[in-house]
């Protein structure tokens, strides 16, 4: 087997590729330096300078907020996007839906700027964000949530209608719960999504509101201290809760099918 | 149903009636089979609900309730946001910046529609090589990920079913932390001091070379870039390696076929659909990337991005802007169709 | 999860609290020290919003950011928001520490009779530059020809920044052409983009920030930055026990020296906060903490006495008179100019 042996390295490889720079990261969040250049000695300071920096508590309280509204809008939404999709095979609904998922980030950005500027008038902030992020989640719920569809029995729902009940009750009754776990992940991915967008709400965010990924991108480009570490470890912590939370309630939702 | 079903409490008759919903279900999927059976169309389950014709009145009214608020959600931020920034590309940039009006009272303002900007893009050259280069940068960073992705989604899908799993979630696992961290991480490794650039700084200095900057540099850009996108890569070939049949390479196998040749005659032109699918999503989102050039680019590392984020967010020019993004749709929506015709190619000749 | 509540508790906080004077302002050009103080003497509290280019800051305002009662623009920056009619007039009645202000610093063309604006401190676009670097390699730290001139430049390859700025770099090169850093004359533009050109192969990157970072490091021996910037790049090695020190010089060609001013943004909700602010500033032992702190330049006369020496005898921060003959104040662009800069910005970038 010197093939599968070739094979392991290069994947192990690949693997290393993805998780050192990772570790890196973490490993200087406690790097008693403010310079990240060179080890010193281990610290917990920047964590504490982090419960501290007052911005960056407002930065994540707004983070949450947006994440919060943003998901639970969208998840209304891209739920019924998705049963749409599926139900009635809308081609052009189908294609508002997925577009914004495919394009580059920074098209959605700057036409959701240039729209709320010049068309609603709208002061960029909180609202904006808000609304630009559930324009790119609702594809991602739908997306789960039309998956999930197609992979249920048909003849369920026509059992449904024979035994009399109303495309009310069916759905009440027999197409929701069964959605329902890939309509929480929806949401947990949408939430996700939202805490960690950065080129979209770049464009949305006005002044005056930041949200975390804004505040690390300015402290990334103006002043690289280990705060950045810390904040990115904790940051880590959280999504990945998320994501195992996700994988508890649907585990389908993170086996990829293309 | 020989009960009267309103002396039982809601939820025993909600439980009853779903058994009922159950055995009936199970008597619909075997009239199903067996009429797959004979026409062999997975279609045929669409065409049988549209057989009642009340049911399709009745369902009229939900069809709007259900896609009515996407619908309009869409319409509001998605395509009317697209149809403003088009009319931005033919309007005057304002003197401070944003638009000058399309209507004016006054006259002597500049107002109006204008084919200037994109009479200004076509005019120059700089501006079709800017793309050209955001192009190669895009293919070098597909390409790159396709070599290291290749190895690993080939291992994974080749490890026995109850492994496949984790190893898939150890791919998308590096997706929880942010963006923007996972490229900080690539500045802190790329430093001058860091390991990397001591090794490759300490090979060329025996060799009698010029030490090299790896921060700040295409390099970076692309390590970047391809460290960014290689899941994307990696999961569709997977699902795609996944579905092969090993049956083929073993007759392959008994043909007389070498490794390299079970290789490149029968598993790599299976998986060109896999390909395609993970090179339009890595391909497409590097084509708007500007923060990767942004943070570890060098003096010469400008994507389209970053000269679309400067016209709104630097010099104030929109419509230049708008004229630029909606260059980089038509390319993008251009690539798209490409890869669907290519891939498509792939599936027939497999 | 206690921080999560923190941060809740704070935007309620914010949300409720009444005296709140906004501020828009470049990034750390203020101590907590001087805030702190005034939050105490107004029984208020200050939210600040930060920028690191007055171009961001211009175009976050005409992405309709608003809600500021003051802003803190450079000059020609101000000019534009004058023209837009975006500011507020000042009421002087209400601040007579504005006799502090060196009369020099008055009166710019940017707003004749400082009808909107009051001077807050002032930086040089300057070179930064690592000091035993460069006396080992040897190069001249005056002159502009050691950031454009290949002689030079082959000594430190790769170990230059330069700004990240269309502006400030096409100053920096009009003036060593003996332009003003004003000119507007495409001709004269495009020398200077082929003079950018030819020296680019030997720079590190373009960087407008974190270029401190570097100097402080020493990764990067020779930088085109900001006086303060430098200076924090001198403190920060000198904190971190390097055996070097970060000096800068300016060029005999001239320079440019960027004046920013507070200005009332005329969507502020609290033109009286804003003013008690301004006259805050004003008072000289207030105006030197921020150039003790981050070495900015101060037009405050009053302010001298409570400057620390070495930081008041530092000529890159207060330059003597023959070097202030040359130094500019940069102009705002008109919309076609603008547009051809950004065009050549663009060919500089891709060549």
């Amino acid at each position: 087997m010197r093939r599968g042996f070739w094979l392991w390295v290069a994947a192990l490889a690949a693997y290393a590729f993805l998780y050192l720079p990772l570790l890196i990261v973490i490993i200087y969040s406690f790097n008693d330096s403010r310079l990240n250049a060179e080890w010193v000695g281990f610290t917990w300071h920047w964590y504490n300078v982090l419960l501290h920096d007052k911005d960056m508590l407002a930065a994540a309280g707004n983070s949450l907020l947006i994440a919060l509204a943003s998901s639970l809008i969208a998840t209304l939404i891209g739920t019924m996007a998705g049963i749409a999709m599926y139900r009635y095979k809308m081609r052009v609904l189908t294609f508002m839906v997925m577009t914004p998922v495919a394009m580059p980030e920074i098209l959605l950005g700057v036409s959701l700027l240039l729209f709320f500027i010049q068309v609603l008038n709208l002061t960029l902030g909180m609202l904006s964000i808000v609304l630009a992020h559930i324009t790119f989640s609702i594809g991602f719920v739908a997306i789960v949530v039309r998956t999930s569809l197609a992979g249920l029995d048909e003849s369920l729902f026509e059992a449904a209608r024979d035994c009399g009940a109303s495309p009310w009750e069916t759905f009440r009754h027999i197409t929701f719960p069964l959605i329902l776990p890939s309509v929480i992940a929806g949401g947990l991915m949408a939430f996700t999504l939202s805490l960690d967008d950065f080129v979209i709400t770049f464009f949305t965010a006005g002044v005056g509101v930041s949200t975390l990924p804004l505040r690390i991108y300015s402290m990334i480009k103006i002043a690289v201290t280990p705060e950045v570490n810390a904040v990115s470890t904790l940051l880590m912590l959280l999504t990945l809760t998320m994501i195992v939370l996700v994988s508890r309630i649907a585990p389908n939702v993170l086996r990829w099918r293309a | 149903m020989s009960e009267n079903p309103t002396r039982l409490s809601p939820a025993a008759r909600l439980s009853r009636w779903l058994k009922n919903v159950a055995s009936a279900a199970r008597a619909r999927r075997q009239a199903a089979e067996k009429r797959n059976l004979h026409l062999g169309n997975e279609h045929s389950e669409p065409v049988a609900n549209a057989g009642s014709a009340s049911a399709a009145v009745f369902r009229l009214p939900v069809k709007w309730l259900v896609s009515g608020p996407p619908f309009i959600f869409l319409l509001l931020f998605f395509v009317a946001p697209g149809l403003i920034m088009v009319l931005a590309s033919f309007r005057y940039p304002g003197e401070f910046g944003g638009l000058a009006p399309v209507i004016s009272v006054d006259p002597n303002a500049l107002h109006g529609l204008t084919l200037e900007t994109y009479g200004f893009f076509f005019s120059d050259l700089i501006y079709a090589e800017i793309f050209a280069k955001s192009f190669l940068v895009a293919l070098a960073a597909t390409l790159t990920c396709l070599v290291m992705a290749y190895p690993l989604a080939l291992l994974i899908a080749r490890s026995p079913k109850k492994s496949r799993d984790p190893m898939v979630l150890l791919v998308i696992l590096p997706f929880a932390s942010n963006f923007l961290i996972r490229i900080y991480a690539w500045m802190i490794l790329l430093g001058p001091q860091a390991v990397p650039s001591l090794l490759v700084n300490g090979l060329l200095g025996t060799l009698g070379m010029a030490p090299v900057h790896l921060l700040f540099s295409p390099f970076a850009v692309l390590v970047a870039l391809v460290y960014v996108h290689l899941p994307f890569m990696v999961l569709p070939l997977y699902t795609n390696l996944e579905k092969h049949d090993p049956v083929l390479l073993d007759a392959a196998r008994d043909l007389g076929a070498n490794a390299w040749q079970r290789f490149w005659r029968v598993t790599f032109p299976l998986s060109l659909p896999g390909i395609f699918s993970g090179a339009t999503l890595v391909f497409i989102p590097v084509l708007g990337m500007f923060a990767i050039p942004d943070i570890l680019g060098g003096t010469g590392d400008m994507l389209i991005g970053n000269l679309i984020k400067e016209q709104f967010l630097g010099t104030r020019d929109w419509p230049f802007g708008s004229t630029l993004s909606i260059m980089l749709t038509i390319t993008v929506l251009a690539c798209v169709w490409l890869a669907a015709r290519l891939g498509g190619m792939g599936r027939r000749h497999a | 999860m206690r921080s999560l509540l923190l941060c809740i508790m704070l935007l309620i906080g914010n949300a409720r609290a009444e005296n709140v004077l906004y501020l828009y302002n470049w990034n750390n050009y203020i101590s907590d020290e001087t805030v702190a103080r005034f939050e105490k003497q107004c029984a208020c509290r200050v939210m600040q919003d930060y920028y690191s280019d007055n171009e961001e800051m211009l175009a976050k305002l005409a992405a309709g950011a608003s809600g500021y009662d003051i802003i803190v623009p450079t000059g020609n920056a101000m000019e534009s928001l004058i023209r837009q009619k975006a500011l507020r007039p000042l009421d002087k009645s209400r601040l007579p520490n504005l006799r502090n202000i060196n009369p020099a610093y008055l009166n710019t063309a940017f707003d004749p009779g400082n009808r909107f604006s009051v001077p807050y401190a002032y930086t040089l676009s300057l070179l930064g530059y690592n000091a035993e670097k460069m006396r080992e390699q040897g190069l001249p730290t005056d002159t502009w020809a050691v950031i454009f001139e290949p002689k030079y430049l082959e000594k430190v390859k790769g170990r230059i920044t330069v700004l990240d700025s269309q502006r400030e770099l096409m100053a920096a090169a009009l003036k060593y052409l003996g332009y003003s850093a004003n000119d507007t004359d495409e001709l004269h533009w495009k020398q200077a983009r082929d003079l950018i050109i030819r020296a680019k192969p030997y720079w590190a990157a373009f960087n407008a920030s974190s270029y401190i970072k570097e100097l402080t490091v020493g990764d990067i021996w020779l930088v085109h930055g900001y006086s303060n910037d430098i200076f924090q790049a001198n403190l920060d090695a000198q904190k971190a026990g390097r055996k070097f020190s970060i000096a800068s010089g300016i060029p005999k060609e001239g320079a440019v020296l960027a004046l920013d001013s507070m200005v009332l943004h005329k969507t502020g909700p609290r033109p009286d906060l804003a003013h008690q602010f301004i006259n805050f500033m004003l008072d000289g032992s207030n105006s030197a903490e921020l150039t003790n702190l981050i070495g900015s330049g101060n037009p405050n006369r009053d302010a001298l006495q409570y400057i620390h020496p070495e930081i008041a005898q530092n000529p890159a921060i207060f330059p003597d008179p023959q070097h202030q003959m040359h130094l500019e104040m940069l102009r705002d662009l008109n919309r076609h100019q603008r547009r051809v800069l950004s065009r050549i910005w663009t060919e500089i970038k891709l060549k």
